[in-house]
């Protein structure tokens, strides 16, 4: 139906997005196509070295859930962080990143986290990696008709430090100004075996840079390594503006808080 | 009873979601409304196509402008201070938002629809949107009955500023801004209207019923008495529902049809209706080398919108409060309010006072920093007191600002300088504010109260309960004057019809105006009681004594009658009683010299924050805030407000702003226009409601004395962190860093 009638078709999950869009009169479908009786597209699946999450989970259900917690500590902690308990009860993951609202959580921590989605379509199923998917402010790859069924997450191996940093500029029930999520693993002579950063909602897609962490690889991370990866992050990024901060703002803050997240000396909010 | 904790008398009922809100009101028959508003900030009406909108199912008619300017019964036009407002816009839109059709329909999803589906067609004027925008010389003209976008003007003049100034060791002179912002109350604007004949009523969430019935009676040519207007709990106001807004849409709508029409307004309509006044203020003070203030002059301009509303008086009221509750002889105020095309403005919690508080209070600590001095003593040897004249030449009495600052700077340990072990990032400072408030005079209250011969008591008052406890409030004050208690004691919903004459329940009047006007009335009841007891008992009613809702003889107890047997003794059923307050004053126009308030409102905080060095964030780790109260009419209310005072402050003090760009309103929803949430609430808030010693002190309104203190002391509080003097509201994050960088490049 999606597929046949996309102008017309809209594909519904928690409605915390789509039926705000409907509100202000920005979208008008005439059909509102609900995955929620969709079995199977809720639950959170340990499938060994990766974790598998229903793209219909809430953000609740991912932030609560015990393996969410213990394998991928930071992604329950961005669900956590997420809008205020009434929306957070409502909105899936799935649909977070389907929406691919640049001011928004767990994208950033997914693409730190190498995570990438199982996609569904007339066409046939495909995966998309989480940092491929969102394109642009509210757009994706997602084709006509197409949707995602689960977020498939890599476990990190033990020993490995990850952290997210929502900062709100306003109030606490903020939408994030800048999001910092890092991932990082040692080897056995304390230098750095991986490293991967991602920064949310400063510009319509997640920021993140690989090449800007390869030569981290093999170093320490100690504060003038965390203060220069701070800074290549800030000066590549060309933020932008909206009423949490101006682009000059947010890169002042991109290199507070990369600092911060590399070096693990702030969890999140208060 | 005063002084008791009562319990909320409507307490359970708020809990358990049962107690009434026109919100939930349903009219046989109603059918309901939607407006259409304009996309434009300033713009000629072409053409309004209500076609499609009328081919909508359920659609009964779609009202515009023009229609209601063709008819000779109404006058389309109304306004608290000037009626310069049109129910619908007539001719031209005057901002985005600005209502200029109005679709009425069988259910609320139709209305709605068929408003989407009203085409205007607009031919576009140069607009204005701040106030250095209408002030400019030959700026386009808002209204054209006012070219210079001129919208009240209020002068206080008192003793010789220019020789003031050259007496002075020291000159301090700046300019502060403050933004608009929205009221937000959690119940809509929600109006239902339905003609009776030739005779209008409506139900509807507002804060002065009887001045609505005054400008519902002007619109429609009709005797006051032909209107109706009724209120029941109210959702919050907080100035917002103030003056009449949209009852009068829904009383043309319901005319149109010869139905009930019920008009809620959506989130964003409540944007589109009011907000705050924006303002900039220049204040220039000199000072002699011992800290005294010889000389102020105050230059406030206010953004007032696209309608008057009550500008043109609320100027007043800022400007008599603008100089602050400081000793100064030498005074000059200019206040005046600008024509803008942005949502008309009004009385804001704070109202008129937070913006010129936030520059006083600002100033009085660089004054301190510049001449070495404590902030605390600066303001100690400055501050009102008893007996002073004010500069509207008004004697100071009841005045406990030096307690009130003095308890602000105990209640954050101000002297305590011990130190924290803190990160490098992280710096923390305190701040002091204290303000001065004036509340609304000449006003006046009316109560009428009867005594039952089942020993029961109906009060009836327009006091509006909104949540922030009138209710209970006004029945222990009328329990311990008539001596009977609570549970005999009923509350009638403020309806015109049965309820006298309030003036309105806003300027944290209605402790002291209506509990004045409750008592007098109980003295009234009191004394028939005693014509009818002197009769029974045969006695001098100057040997008769009241106590807990009885007559005696003095020193024969055994004599004693209860009211009720009075009553019925004397065989009557009820036994009726009146009380009025009323005030009087008024300013000299030229020079603001006259009787501005009956009392003043009396408020201090005191603030510490932590600032983090590195993004410029601002926490507020305690807040203690102050006000006098006079007496305490329930401990527990009282203290909730002055908390309630400090949520309201946060907000203000840190991130509320609605922002404007190219005429739009960018934020009317509660998805960027944030108000404090509970995680942003200072770790510690402590409060104090000052009391006098005297059993008979006067009562005083404590709903808002802390917030206009509270954004100063926390600017305050960031500048004895930091060093950085944030002059523009709110404090936000990006300001402060932005300070904190300039003055690591300048050393």
């Amino acid at each position: 139906m999606a597929a046949d009638d996309p102008l017309r078709s809209k594909i519904v999950a928690g409605g915390t997005a789509l039926v705000l869009m409907m509100r202000q009169g920005l979208v008008a479908p005439e059909r509102l196509i609900a995955l929620k009786h969709i079995p199977d597209l809720d639950g959170i699946e340990d499938r060994g070295e990766v974790v598998a999450i229903g793209a219909c989970a809430t953000v609740t259900t991912v932030a609560s859930s015990p393996l969410v917690s213990s394998a991928l500590p930071s992604l329950a902690y961005a669900c956590r962080a997420v809008a205020n308990v009434r929306v957070r009860n409502v909105a899936t993951l799935g649909g977070n990143l389907a929406e691919a609202d640049y001011a928004s959580d767990p994208p950033a921590v997914l693409i730190s986290l190498g995570a990438f989605c199982e996609v569904a379509g007339v066409e046939g199923a495909r995966t998309v990696p989480v940092a491929d998917l969102i394109t642009g402010l509210y757009t994706t790859d997602l084709q006509e008709g197409e949707v995602i069924t689960r977020i498939v997450v890599p476990k990190p191996a033990s020993g490995t430090r990850a952290n997210y940093i929502k900062y709100k500029s306003r109030s606490s029930e903020d939408r994030p100004c800048v999001g910092v999520a890092s991932i990082s693993s040692t080897s056995p002579d304390g230098s750095i075996a991986s490293l991967s950063v991602a920064v949310g909602a400063v510009a319509p897609t997640p920021q993140h840079f690989p090449d800007l962490l390869e030569d981290a690889i093999g170093q320490r991370l100690d504060d003038s390594l965390a203060e220069e990866i701070a800074e290549a992050y800030a000066s590549r990024i060309e933020p932008m503006d909206d009423l949490r901060g101006s682009a000059w703002y947010r890169t002042q803050v991109i290199r507070a808080l990369v600092k911060r997240s590399l070096l693990d000396t702030e969890v999140g909010i208060r | 009873m005063i002084g008791a904790d009562l319990r909320p008398t409507d307490a359970v009922e708020r809990v358990v979601g049962t107690l009434p809100f026109v919100l939930d009101k349903k009219v046989e028959g109603m059918v309901h409304a939607a407006v259409v508003r304009s996309t434009f900030p300033h713009a000629r009406i072409v053409d309004i196509d209500t076609e499609a909108a009328l081919q909508v199912e359920g659609v009964l008619t779609v009202l515009t402008g023009a229609d209601l300017a063709a008819e000779s019964s109404i006058d389309p036009y109304f306004g608290g201070a000037r009626k310069d407002q049109p129910i619908l816009a007539i001719g031209k839109v005057r901002y985005v938002g600005d209502p200029v059709a109005l679709v009425v329909a069988e259910d609320k999803g139709q209305a709605e629809e068929a408003a989407s589906l009203v085409y205007c067609e607009y031919d576009e004027l140069p607009f204005v949107e701040s106030i250095e925008d209408a002030m400019v010389e030959g700026a386009p003209a808002v209204h054209d009955d006012y070219p210079d976008n001129a919208c009240g003007w209020g002068k206080l003049r008192w003793g010789d500023v220019e020789q003031g100034f050259d007496e002075a060791d020291l000159i301090a002179e700046g300019e502060y801004m403050t933004p608009a912002a929205s009221h937000v109350p959690m119940e809509p604007f929600v109006t239902i209207a339905e003609w009776k004949g030739n005779k209008v009523e409506v139900w509807t969430a507002a804060q002065a019923p009887h001045s609505v019935r005054r400008t519902l009676a002007s619109i429609f040519g009709l005797e006051q008495e032909d209107v109706r207007v009724q209120v029941l709990n109210l959702g919050g106001g907080y100035g917002a529902k103030g003056q009449t807004k949209i009852e009068p849409m829904a009383a043309v709508a319901a005319r149109a049809v010869g139905r009930p029409v019920r008009l809620e307004l959506t989130r964003e309509g409540v944007f589109f209706t009011i907000g705050k006044h924006a303002a900039r203020i220049r204040i220039k003070t000199g000072v002699k080398r011992d800290g005294s203030l010889v000389a102020r002059l105050v230059d406030v301009a206010w953004n007032a919108g696209a309608y008057a509303v009550v500008s043109p008086r609320a100027v007043i009221q800022g400007m008599a409060r603008a100089p602050g509750p400081y000793r100064i002889p030498n005074v000059w105020v200019d206040s005046r309010a600008y024509y803008t095309n942005t949502v008309p403005t009004g009385p804001f919690r704070g109202a008129m006072t937070t913006q010129v508080a936030w520059a006083y209070e600002s100033q009085m600590d660089e004054i301190a920093n510049q001449l070495g001095m404590d902030p605390l003593e600066v303001r100690r040897r400055n501050l009102l007191r008893e007996g002073d004249l004010h500069p509207t030449g008004q004697p100071m009495h009841d005045v406990h600002f030096v307690e009130l600052i003095e308890d602000a700077a105990a209640g954050i340990e101000w002297g305590d300088t011990s130190d924290v072990d803190l990160p490098p990032n992280k710096v923390r400072g305190k701040g002091l504010g204290v303000i001065m408030k004036s509340t609304v005079t000449p006003s006046r209250s009316e109560a009428r109260i009867e005594l039952r011969d089942d020993g029961s008591v109906v009060a009836y008052t327009s006091s509006v309960e909104m949540g922030q406890g009138a209710a209970t409030t006004l029945l222990q004050i009328l329990s311990h004057h008539l001596g009977i208690g609570t549970d005999s004691i009923r509350f009638v919903h403020p309806d015109t019809d049965v309820t006298p004459f309030d003036l309105t329940t806003s300027s944290s009047r209605t402790t002291f105006s209506m509990g004045a006007a409750l008592e007098e009335a109980s003295v009234e009841l009191k004394h028939e009681l005693t014509d009818l007891a002197s009769s029974l008992l045969e006695a001098s009613p100057a040997d008769l004594v009241h106590e807990d809702g009885g007559i005696s003889v003095v020193g024969q107890p055994g004599t004693r009658l209860e009211y009720l047997e009075i009553l019925r003794r004397s065989k009557i059923e009820q036994l009726d009683a009146e009380g009025v307050f009323q005030s009087e004053g008024g300013l000299d126009p030229e020079t603001g010299q006259g009787v501005h308030t009956i009392h003043w409102h009396q408020g201090a905080a005191g603030v510490e924050v932590e600032v983090d060095l590195d993004t410029g964030k601002v926490e507020i780790l305690r807040c203690h805030g102050t006000s006098w109260a006079g007496r305490v009419v329930n401990p527990l209310r009282a203290r909730q407000q002055n908390e309630g005072n400090v949520v309201w402050g946060t907000g203000l003090a840190l991130f509320e702003e609605l922002v404007f760009d190219e005429g739009q309103m960018v934020n009317p929803n509660l998805s960027e226009y944030l108000i404090p949430s509970i995680l942003d609430m200072p770790r510690q808030i402590t409060t104090r409601e000052m009391e006098s010693s005297e059993p008979d002190a006067e009562l005083h309104g404590i709903g808002e004395m802390v917030i206009p203190a509270l954004p100063p002391a926390v600017g305050n509080a960031v500048y004895a962190a930091t060093g950085v003097r944030i002059v523009d509201l709110p404090i936000t994050a990006e300001r402060v860093l932005r300070g904190v960088m300039a003055r690591r490049d300048q050393s």
